[in-house]
């Protein structure tokens, strides 16, 4: 009973999952988020919450109505995409740290935080995406940039619409490894901020923040 | 099979120093002594830091026999998320091996690592909210009854005094 059972899956199952994902979460944080518009909105009427200040946008609409729907219609969809982002990140938390206790079984705990990085960088990328992380930098101040020439979830995709569109898209699918990278650190003790970026398709990198060490 | 070690309690802490379970078996469980593990897993705190101090660059995670009081021994084990495991064994004349104690641990931390992995534990929390495992385990609820099982299990794989004895064959 002391080492647990092995359990099998399919590799490509996590790419079918995530994309599964993206678009399940997408309709669930929209019914969310218009729901508590939707509950905002009554409070309004019922005088419990004052009216929202116009927006810019409502100024100008009599002059340029296009670009007032224009900005409207993004603010939106970012709205939506922040909440789309933050039930990814919190799957991925959940998930990462599970996945590196598990990881850890048996191994002591790690007592410097550069340790734990590493780990993060050869460990955990090779249990989730297959290779290890192409290039770590630090400040030692508690900022870390790890960088993957060719991050899995994102090396495949691709949109009709050209690259820059692809890029912007891709921004979505790499939540959840950010938050499978911070649910790591949490559960090893480190506490902070994963950002990822990506500047150029297949090319992905995570700027971790972590409160000083003291 | 013959009873090799006598467990009396296990002690789950989480890295904040918050208890997570504390499980009395057996005998001391119907003697009422559960506060007396409680104690001693205060106590197993201590040793803790002190050994964690002691020995910075640390290469393992089973730190071996912390103490004794009275008729216990109590064992110490701390995971890569700062856990701490805290076993407390009556003491006796036969040998304790080392690695007995270790497989004990490993198969604890087991349950407790698939116990955490529940996703439906702490629906309602934030989803940024840093896991202190210890603050939604109202550990006696419904929702940790498969956790205290597997422990129950495993306390039970060693013979120890809360398994009852087979049925004579006749």
């Amino acid at each position: 009973m002391a080492d647990a059972q092995m359990r099998y899956m399919d590799g490509p199952a996590f790419d079918f999952f995530l994309i599964e994902m993206v678009n399940t979460l997408r309709a669930s944080s929209a019914h969310a988020q218009a729901r508590a518009r939707k509950v905002e909105q009554e409070m309004i009427d019922a005088g419990l919450l004052p009216a929202p200040l116009p927006t810019p946008g409502m100024h100008k609409h009599h002059k340029d109505s296009t670009a007032s729907l224009a900005s409207r219609a993004t603010a939106k969809v970012e709205d939506e995409e922040e909440g789309l982002k933050l039930r990814l990140e919190a799957i991925g938390m959940h998930v990462g740290a599970n996945i590196a206790e598990k990881l850890c079984h048996g191994k002591p705990y790690f007592s410097e935080t550069l340790d734990s990085i590493k780990f993060v960088c050869k460990d955990l990328w090779a249990a989730c995406w297959d290779k290890q992380v192409d290039n770590l930098r630090t400040n030692h101040r508690g900022v870390y940039v790890l960088q993957d020439n060719s991050f899995k979830p994102i090396a495949r995709l691709s949109s009709w619409e050209g690259r820059q569109d692809a890029t912007k898209r891709a921004r979505v699918y790499v939540m959840m490894s950010a938050g499978i990278v911070r649910g790591a650190l949490s559960r090893l003790g480190l506490i902070g901020v994963v950002v990822p970026e990506i500047s150029n398709l297949p090319q992905c990198t995570f700027q971790i923040k972590l409160p000083k060490p003291s | 099979m013959p009873a090799l070690v006598y467990l009396n309690a296990v002690a789950f802490v989480s890295s904040q120093n918050h208890p997570i379970l504390v499980r009395t078996f057996g005998q001391e469980r119907e003697n009422n002594r559960d506060i007396r593990y409680h104690y001693i897993a205060h106590t197993s705190l201590d040793v803790f830091e002190e050994r964690i101090t002691a020995n910075p660059k640390n290469t393992e995670s089973y730190l071996g026999l912390l103490y004794t009081m009275d008729d216990v021994a109590v064992y110490g084990y701390i995971t890569a998320s700062k856990t701490k495991i805290i076993l407390a064994l009556s003491l006796s004349d036969t040998v304790v091996k080392d690695a007995e104690v270790v497989n004990l641990m490993k198969a604890f931390h087991t349950a407790y690592r698939s116990a955490v992995a529940n996703p439906f534990l702490r629906l309602h929390a934030p989803a940024d909210a840093v896991s202190d495992h210890a603050n939604s385990l109202q550990v006696g609820g419904a929702k940790w009854k498969n956790f205290r099982r597997a422990i129950d299990d495993i306390a039970a794989s060693t013979g120890a005094i809360s398994a009852p004895p087979p049925p004579p064959k006749n």
